[in-house]
């Protein structure tokens, strides 16, 4: 008998649903047992993949190979050094060695995180909200349409400033020694706040639908592997 | 012009060299360090230098340069008699100036009536000697200067510095030249041992010599040869020139005269301005002094009227010497002018203080110069001769300057006589104050002790300071007289208050600037003794309140010390009491005596207060409780609905799943996003490489795999894109190896010909940027497809089909993003906005995902998106239902979303019904 690998990982794959199924009566072994064994295999996964993907191509393979000129080795010493030093981070004593590659990586990664930001959504979303009132953009196109996207911008412009009045924060003492904003800015802070929820309805629908999907799938995959017992 | 300079007193032409002019001998040049040094002062016993007085002017008191300026206006007037006397020019040019001079002048002058009568005295030019020729003239020859200006009786050989001074300061000193005080001196000793000088010379006229001190002089023969004083002193009473002379010192007189002759005291006190202790003086001098003596006064043939302007008090002093002499007895029994007796008798030539001086001349001026020392003696035996002077002279001296030597020789006579002070003491009264603090204490207060053995006299210092500073040369060795003698006593601290009931400000006005300066003479020049000055400057009756009550405070701890507290030595080191000793004493009664009582300690509450402390311990103790804060029940899951919930989904989607059921509609119509990914997909180039990103959990495959399965398929299907894939997360290599074998298999896509997988890229943003800079760099090599683990051979990736043609992102026919997460959409889409310039870039995200993409669409950041199971079911009806995953998921995906619904829904009405039943609960509870 010739036991198919899909059927190993068929089992395999039902065997670990049900144990992360097994939440359902609350935190048990076997959950426990499912996610570690996840756990683990996705380190290991993970570590395999760095080796093979980013250490052993990028910094060794072209040390050792005699087909990388010398220049390039020499460049690649730089990001071995770095290395080094971030396993100093191991030893407590020696951890500030690692500081200045990790300075680095930090330094390195703001700036192209703020740079990205700026350059990649604040700009281009602070221009979206603006072009949706461009009346050059919907010239041509039919009422509804127009109607549409007018109402579209409107409700993105509307969100947008209700939802940034609603963390503003700043207010006044009054004379019974409550704080409270002013009016308008309560009254945006309120329509903010309708917002948000929706917002946040939105993002849980996502979420139970993502979730919803996954059990399907999970379910569907129990059913067809058991279908092909049956 | 240059060569001369005109004198500035003279106006006569000088040779420039020349200092002084040789005309008037005035000052040319500006005095030098040296001369000025000269004209700052002299120290007792020192010699006078001759001086210009026009040089001395600057520094002259304001009264004696007024003086001085009457005098040359009257010199004016005098001129013609100045020129009849040229023989005198000459010899007076070297004459010195003093400034005492001045007072002559200004006592010569008629029109200076200013000077009082006792200055006039003082100074020895009495009012009456104006009357005189030549007391005019010798005020001329100050107050120009020299002498030669003006003419004078005296011959030129006579030199107007003193003799005895001269041998002083200059052994050389010419023998020729005459000094004011050799003249009288001359005259005093009566003996004139200089054939050659007749009696004329004396006459006031030619003399220099004051005529009080020349009487002073006189008065010394007198004294010795035992003559009476008392005609003399009718004579002074009744002379024309005792006009002039000051009541008091005419009272002095008299009243010595009254003492003599037996008459009464009372007789005229017309003096009424004579100070009654100068008065008492004259008259002790008087008292002691036998009557006889002053009986048989001589004729004053010998004696020129000059000597009448003898002071009284220098005649006094002669007086003194007289009856030191001739009394040797009683001084004797006092031992008062023992010695000086002795003294006198031995040498009998001159005083002590004088032979002090004399052996520091020299031999040869010694002969010459001490005439006037002889002089002195000899008048010692010439009484009578000088009772005539006394009787012509213009007495000037003052009473208690000549009391004073009497006041000496009283204290040995007041034995006998105890009514004798008390007469003195009344008459203090008159004293004025200044006197008083400058006459001698003795004099005043000449009342000795009678229990003290009568010691040798110590006279008081009853002489001026001016006078004391000649004989201070060492008058301890030899007094010349010992009416000088220094008290040695200690001055007084605190004196009686009758001395010092006297005005304070009356003691300073009626004493003139000169006789002001005169006290101010420090004690080291001055021999006499100035506690008495003292004593009226600070009186004990005047002592602050505060000061005296500190003064008892010694004798009071010495008084409480030695009486109550004597046993008591505690001496206080701290406080205001610190270094008194036993002021706060520790006396034996404070002591406790007896064993201290015992209480008893144990509290005794009645019942109400311990009702009291027991209810406050109460009400301590509650606030000390922690008072329990109404909490809010948390809620908690319901593990039995948890269960009937998870069972009902199960449960659900299995039979939906199970039963393959398609109940539910697929979806109709498409959005935007999806109609953007339609429109990408179908402008895809044949065969153009896509770039396809897979950065998606596993736990998300179901998911993700069911939204981008239409789409791929629809790609594949229609264009044939060369895929190559592309991970930002670790297990995304593997998950698109699964995809392109799972849900695409149908397509026949193989790994290096139809897609390449470059597996991982590090770095999460900066990896994104560095691949969307330079994809070739940043991942070289291809995903490992090799089942045999121990291959380590690397694929360079863009040299493979996938890749031909592409270096660059921009390069690539579409962008597709396979991901669950909206940060991982958000870098992909901040990082390549610059790099993938205008390829579109499609989003196929989970649902959970798709509300923070949504806004990257609608700002035409991302061309289409597909999110989630609903956006592959619409995307599958466009692209015919393939490969029908959608589908297959579609009727439990929905009928798992309207349980949620139901759930959702249900359990917000459940729980509305629960609150408005609580509500009413609450309602009626109230």
């Amino acid at each position: 008998m010739v036991i198919s690998p899909d059927l190993i990982t068929g089992a395999i794959s039902f065997l670990f649903t049900l144990l992360i199924l097994s939440y359902v009566v609350g935190d048990n072994p076997l959950f426990r047992i499912g996610t570690y064994i996840f756990v683990g295999v996705a380190a290991g996964f993970v570590a395999a993949v760095v080796w093979w993907q980013v250490l052993w191509p990028r910094l060794v393979y072209p040390l050792i190979s005699g087909s990388v000129p010398m220049i390039e080795k020499g460049v690649l010493l730089v990001p071995l050094l770095g290395v080094l030093l971030l396993f100093m981070k191991i030893s407590p004593r020696l951890t500030g060695m690692g500081r200045v590659v990790m300075a680095f990586l930090v330094g390195v990664g703001a700036a192209v995180t703020i740079a990205g930001a700026l350059t990649g959504t604040l700009l281009p979303q602070v221009f979206g909200t603006i072009n949706a009132f461009d009346m050059a953009a919907l010239r041509g196109k039919d009422a509804g349409f127009f109607i549409e996207a007018i109402t579209n911008g409107a409700v993105i412009l509307a969100g947008t400033v209700f939802t940034l009045s609603y963390f503003h924060f700043g207010a006044r003492p009054k004379a019974d020694g409550s704080m409270r904003r002013l009016g308008l800015i309560e009254i945006s802070a309120w329509v903010g706040r309708v917002f948000i929820g929706i917002t946040l309805g939105a993002v849980f629908a996502g979420v139970y639908a993502a979730a919803l999907t996954a059990l399907i799938e999970r379910l569907s995959s129990l059913i067809n592997f058991i279908g092909n017992f049956l | 012009m240059a060569d001369v300079i005109q004198c500035p007193v003279c106006n006569e032409n000088n040779s420039p060299e020349q200092e002084f002019c040789q005309f008037c001998q005035s000052r040319l040049k500006p005095a030098t360090d040296s001369s000025k040094g000269a004209i700052e002062g002299f120290a007792p016993g020192q010699a006078p230098t001759q001086k210009v007085t026009a040089d001395l002017e600057p520094i002259l008191p304001e009264w004696l340069r007024e003086a001085r300026s009457s005098a040359r206006n009257a010199a004016d007037d005098d001129i013609a008699q100045a020129a009849q006397q040229p023989s005198q020019e000459s010899s007076q040019s070297s004459s010195p100036p003093d400034l005492l001079a001045g007072l002559q002048a200004h006592s010569g002058n008629d029109d200076e009536e200013d000077t009082p009568d006792w200055l006039a005295s003082i100074t020895g030019s009495a009012p009456t000697s104006k009357k005189t020729q030549a007391d005019s003239s010798e005020v001329r020859w100050v107050e120009l200067g020299g002498a030669k200006d003006f003419a004078q009786e005296e011959s030129a050989a006579e030199n107007e510095t003193p003799s005895w001074l001269a041998n002083l300061t200059s052994s050389e000193a010419p023998s020729a030249e005459k000094d004011e005080l050799t003249d009288w001196m001359r005259e005093a000793s009566g003996m004139n041992p200089q054939p050659s000088q007749p009696p004329v010379q004396l006459e006031p006229a030619a003399s220099d010599t004051p005529d009080w001190l020349r009487q002073m002089a006189i008065d010394s023969g007198e004294q010795k040869a035992g003559e009476s004083f008392n005609d003399a002193a009718d004579n002074f009473n009744t002379t024309p020139a005792a006009s002039d002379t000051p009541d008091w010192l005419r009272q002095m007189a008299a009243d010595s005269d009254a003492q003599n002759s037996g008459v009464s005291f009372n007789e005229p006190p017309a003096a009424s301005d004579s100070p009654d202790w100068l008065r008492k003086m004259a008259a002790d001098s008087d008292a002691h002094n036998d009557n006889s003596l002053f009986n048989e006064a001589g004729n004053t043939s010998n004696v020129p009227p000059a000597a009448s302007d003898t002071p009284d008090w220098l005649r006094s002093m002669g007086t003194q010497d007289q009856a030191q002499s001739a009394d040797s007895a009683d001084f004797s029994e006092t031992g008062f002018g023992e010695s000086d007796a002795a003294a006198g008798s031995s040498a009998g030539e001159s005083p002590d203080w004088l032979k002090e001086l004399v052996p520091e001349t020299s031999p040869s001026t010694l002969s010459s110069d001490d005439d006037w020392l002889k002089g002195l003696q000899a008048e010692k035996t010439e009484q009578p001769a000088q009772a005539d002077v006394l009787a012509d002279a213009d007495i000037e001296l003052p009473s208690w300057l000549s009391g004073a030597p009497a006041a000496a020789s009283v204290v040995p006579a007041q034995k006998d006589e105890p009514a004798a002070p008390a007469e003195g003491d009344i008459e203090l009264d008159d004293i004025p104050s200044w006197l008083k603090a400058a006459a001698p204490h003795s004099s005043i207060y000449g009342e000795i002790p009678e229990n003290k053995t009568p010691e040798p006299a110590q006279p008081p210092d009853a002489s001026p300071d001016w006078l004391n500073t000649f004989k201070s040369i060492d008058t301890s060795q030899a007094p010349a007289f010992a009416m000088e003698e220094p008290v040695d006593t200690a001055p007084p601290a605190f004196v009686p208050d009758s001395q010092t009931g006297e005005n304070m400000d009356a003691l300073f006005t009626d004493m003139p600037d000169w006789l002001t300066g005169s006290t101010d003479v420090p004690p080291a020049l001055s021999p006499a003794p100035t506690p008495i000055i003292n004593s009226d400057v600070l009186a004990a009756g005047e002592l602050p309140a505060w000061v005296q009550a500190m003064r008892p405070v010694d004798t009071g701890l010495s008084q409480l010390s030695s009486t109550l507290l004597s046993s008591d030595q505690t001496l206080e080191s701290r406080g205001a009491l610190a270094g008194l000793q036993g002021v706060l004493p520790a006396a034996p009664g404070y002591a406790p005596t007896s064993k201290p009582k015992a209480y008893s300690i144990k509290l005794q509450a009645s019942d109400e207060q311990q009702t009291h402390a027991a209810l406050l311990e109460q009400i301590l103790a509650a606030e000390a409780e922690p008072v329990p804060i109404a909490s809010y029940s948390a809620l908690r899951t319901s593990r039995g609905l948890r269960w009937a919930l998870a069972f009902l989904f199960i449960a659900a989607i299995t039979t939906m799943l199970a039963m393959r059921t398609q109940i539910f509609t697929m979806p109709v119509g498409n959005t935007l996003e999806i109609n953007g990914a339609l429109q990408v997909v179908g402008s895809i180039p044949e065969s153009a490489p896509v770039l396809v990103a897979f950065d998606y959990e596993p736990a998300r495959v179901g998911e993700m795999e069911a939204a981008a399965a239409p789409l791929f398929d629809q790609m594949l299907l229609l264009r044939h894109p060369r895929l190559t894939f592309i991970s930002t997360n670790e297990t995304g290599a593997i998950l698109a190896e699964r995809f392109i074998a799972g849900p695409l298999a149908g397509h026949g896509y193989e790994s290096g010909i139809r897609y390449l997988n470059l597996g991982y890229l590090p770095g999460g943003q900066m990896g994104i940027h560095a691949f969307a800079q330079n994809p070739a760099v940043t991942a070289p090599y291809a995903f490992a497809q090799s089942s045999n683990l121990l291959n380590t051979t690397l694929t360079p990736a863009w040299t493979l089909p996938p890749l031909e043609g592409v270096t660059s992102l921009s390069q690539f026919a579409a962008l597709i993003l396979i991901t669950d997460n909206a940060d991982s959409a958000r870098a992909w889409i901040e990082q390549t906005t610059s790099a993938r310039n205008s390829i579109p870039f499609v989003v196929i995200s989970s649902a959970q995902a798709a509300p923070m993409i949504q806004p990257y669409y609608a700002s035409q950041q991302i061309t289409g998106l597909v999110s989630g199971l609903y956006g592959g079911a619409v995307y599958e009806q466009n692209n015919a239902g393939r490969p029908g995953t959608a589908r297959t998921y579609w009727d439990a995906y929905s009928l798992g979303m309207l349980l949620a619904m139901v759930l959702i829904l249900g359990g917000g009405l459940w729980n509305l019904a629960l609150g408005l039943r609580d509500r009413a609960t609450a309602r009626e509870a109230k």
